[in-house]
C-alpha cells in the first residue's frame, strides 16, 4: 500500500514515455530540426546573394552576375524577367525574410523548444506557399524564360525538403486533420520519406535534362 | 509483488525502446538503400541517353543528309549564291579573331567582284580562348533568326575593336548592335539565350574540327582547304576554279 501512490504516478509515465517519444521523434527524429537550420541558412545565403546581384544590376545595367556562366546557367537572363518580381519587388526579398524565420525556428527546435499546434500550422501555411511558389518558378524558368539561375536552384533544392518534412511531421503528429482512411497511407509515406524526396528531386532534374537536352548533349 | 511488477514494467519498457530503436535503424537503412537504388537507376538511364546521343551524332557526321555536305549544311549561312553553283567558298571564322577581321574587307571585295559567280558560305568557328567569341556568334545567329545575318556579321567586325580581346562579357554591346539594326529585341534576347542557338554554333564548330580546321580564318574552295596570303591568291584560285 505504501508503494501505491508512487506506482500510480510511475505507471502512466512509464507507459507514456516510449509512446510519446516514439511518435514525437517519428521516423526522422532530429532530421527535421537540423534540416530547418541548414536549409534555412542555405536559402538565406542564396536569397541574399541574389538580392545583392540584383542591386548591382540596377546600378549598372551592363553588369553580368557572377552566376551567368553560359546560355543555360544564366542568372542575368532570369533576374531581368517579370517573373523575378512577381509581387512588384524582387523575389529574393521574400526569400531573405522567409529563410531567416525558417533558420530561427530550426534553431529553436534544436535547442529543445516545444511548439504549439497553431505554430506548426502557421509554419505549414508558410512552407506550402513557398513550395507552390517555387514550383511555379521552376515551370517559368524552364518553359517560359528558358534559362536556369544557379542561386535560384539552390532555393528550389532547400524549399522542397523543408516543405516535405514539415508536412510529414504535421501529418504524423496529427497537427493536420487526417481522415481515418488515410492514416495507413501516411505511415507508409513517412516510412519511405527519403525515397519520396529522391523521386521528387529526380523528377525536377529530369525536366531540366529534357528541356535543355540540346545544350547538354553538346557538352559530351 | 508491486516491486516485481515495477521491474517487469521497466523491462518491458526497455525492450519496447530497443525495438523502437531497431525499427528506426531498419527504416533508415531501408530509406537509404531504396533511395540509392533509385539514384543508381536514374544515373544509368542518363548515361545511356548520353551514350546514344554520342553514338548517333557520330553517325550523323558520316551520313550527311541529301543535298548537304559537312562543309555546307542545309542551315549554313550563304551570304550570296551563284546561279550555277559551280564554285563555293566556305569560310570558318571567329568574330573575335583579328586575322578574320583583316580578311573581312578582302572577302567583301571578292563578293562584289564575283557576285553571281561564286557562292560564299560562312560557318562559325569560335575559338575557346576568345572570351566573347561564342557570345558574338550567338548574337549573329540570333540576328540571323530575323533575317539579319549579314548585317550583324558586318557589324561584329566593325565594332570588334571595342569588344575584342577583352575578358569581360560584351552582351550589352551586342544587344545594342542588335537594337541599332532595328531587330525585334524580345525575339533577339530569347534567341541569344536559347540553348538551341549555342547548339547550332557548336554544330558548325564540330564540322570544322572534323574537317581539320585548327585556326581562323580557314577557307575551303570547292571542298579543298587553301591558304591564300593576299587577295591576289584568292582571285587566282577562284579564277582557276571558274575556268576549270
Amino acid at each position: 500500500m505504501q508503494h501505491s501512490p508512487a506506482e500510480a504516478t510511475a505507471e502512466p509515465t512509464a507507459r507514456d514515455l516510449p509512446g510519446t517519444a516514439d511518435s514525437a521523434s517519428g521516423p526522422f527524429p532530429r532530421l527535421l530540426h537540423w534540416l530547418l537550420v541548414a536549409g534555412g541558412l542555405i536559402g538565406l545565403g542564396a536569397a541574399f546573394t541574389l538580392a545583392v546581384e540584383k542591386i548591382a544590376l540596377l546600378k549598372d545595367p551592363t553588369y553580368v552576375p557572377s552566376c551567368s556562366i553560359n546560355p543555360v546557367l544564366s542568372c542575368g537572363s532570369v533576374m531581368n524577367t517579370a517573373q523575378a518580381e512577381v509581387l512588384g519587388f524582387p523575389n529574393p526579398l521574400l526569400g531573405i525574410a522567409a529563410f531567416a524565420v525558417v533558420t530561427a525556428v530550426g534553431a529553436a527546435l534544436v535547442a529543445g523548444a516545444r511548439l504549439h499546434r497553431w505554430f506548426w500550422l502557421g509554419l505549414q501555411a508558410g512552407v506550402t506557399l513557398g513550395a507552390v511558389f517555387v514550383h511555379w518558378l521552376i515551370f517559368q524558368s524552364l518553359y517560359r524564360i528558358g534559362a536556369l539561375c544557379p542561386y535560384c536552384m539552390l532555393v528550389w533544392a532547400v524549399t522542397i525538403p523543408i516543405f516535405w518534412y514539415i508536412t510529414l511531421h504535421n501529418l504524423t503528429q496529427r497537427h493536420l486533420p487526417v481522415p481515418a482512411g488515410a492514416r495507413r497511407a501516411i505511415t507508409v509515406m513517412a516510412g519511405y520519406h527519403a525515397v519520396a524526396l529522391t523521386v521528387w528531386f529526380l523528377g525536377v532534374i529530369t525536366l531540366i535534362g529534357v528541356r535543355f537536352w540540346s545544350y547538354w548533349s553538346t557538352l559530351v | 509483488m508491486s516491486q516485481g511488477q515495477d521491474r517487469a514494467e521497466a523491462r518491458r519498457a526497455k525492450i519496447e525502446a530497443m525495438r523502437a530503436d531497431n525499427r528506426r535503424t531498419a527504416a533508415r537503412s531501408k530509406n537509404v538503400k531504396i533511395s540509392l537504388t533509385v539514384i543508381g537507376v536514374f544515373a544509368l538511364v542518363v548515361a545511356a541517353f548520353f551514350a546514344i546521343a554520342r553514338f548517333t551524332s557520330g553517325g550523323d557526321t558520316a551520313n550527311v543528309a541529301a543535298g548537304e555536305s559537312q562543309l555546307v549544311r542545309a542551315d549554313s549561312h550563304r551570304v550570296q549564291t551563284a546561279g550555277d553553283g559551280k564554285v563555293t567558298l566556305v569560310e570558318f571564322l571567329d568574330f573575335e579573331c583579328e586575322a578574320c577581321r583583316a580578311a573581312f574587307p578582302v572577302v567583301e571585295e571578292l563578293r562584289k567582284q564575283y557576285a553571281g559567280k561564286v557562292t560564299f558560305v560562312v560557318r562559325y568557328f569560335p575559338i575557346a580562348s576568345h572570351f566573347n567569341a561564342e557570345r558574338s556568334a550567338r548574337a549573329v545567329e540570333a540576328a540571323a533568326k530575323q533575317g539579319k545575318f549579314e548585317a550583324m556579321y558586318q557589324r561584329m567586325y566593325e565594332t570588334q575593336a571595342q569588344w575584342g580581346e577583352k575578358q569581360v562579357p560584351a552582351d550589352g554591346l551586342f544587344r545594342k548592335s542588335a537594337q541599332d539594326l532595328g531587330l525585334d529585341m524580345a525575339a533577339w534576347d530569347k534567341a541569344y539565350n536559347d540553348p538551341a542557338t549555342l547548339a547550332r554554333i557548336k554544330k558548325d564548330l564540330a564540322d570544322g574540327q572534323a574537317l581539320g580546321v585548327q585556326g581562323t580564318p580557314t577557307f575551303f574552295l570547292n571542298g579543298k582547304k587553301f591558304e591564300p596570303r593576299t587577295s591576289d591568291d584568292f582571285k587566282a584560285a577562284i579564277d582557276a576554279a571558274l575556268a576549270g
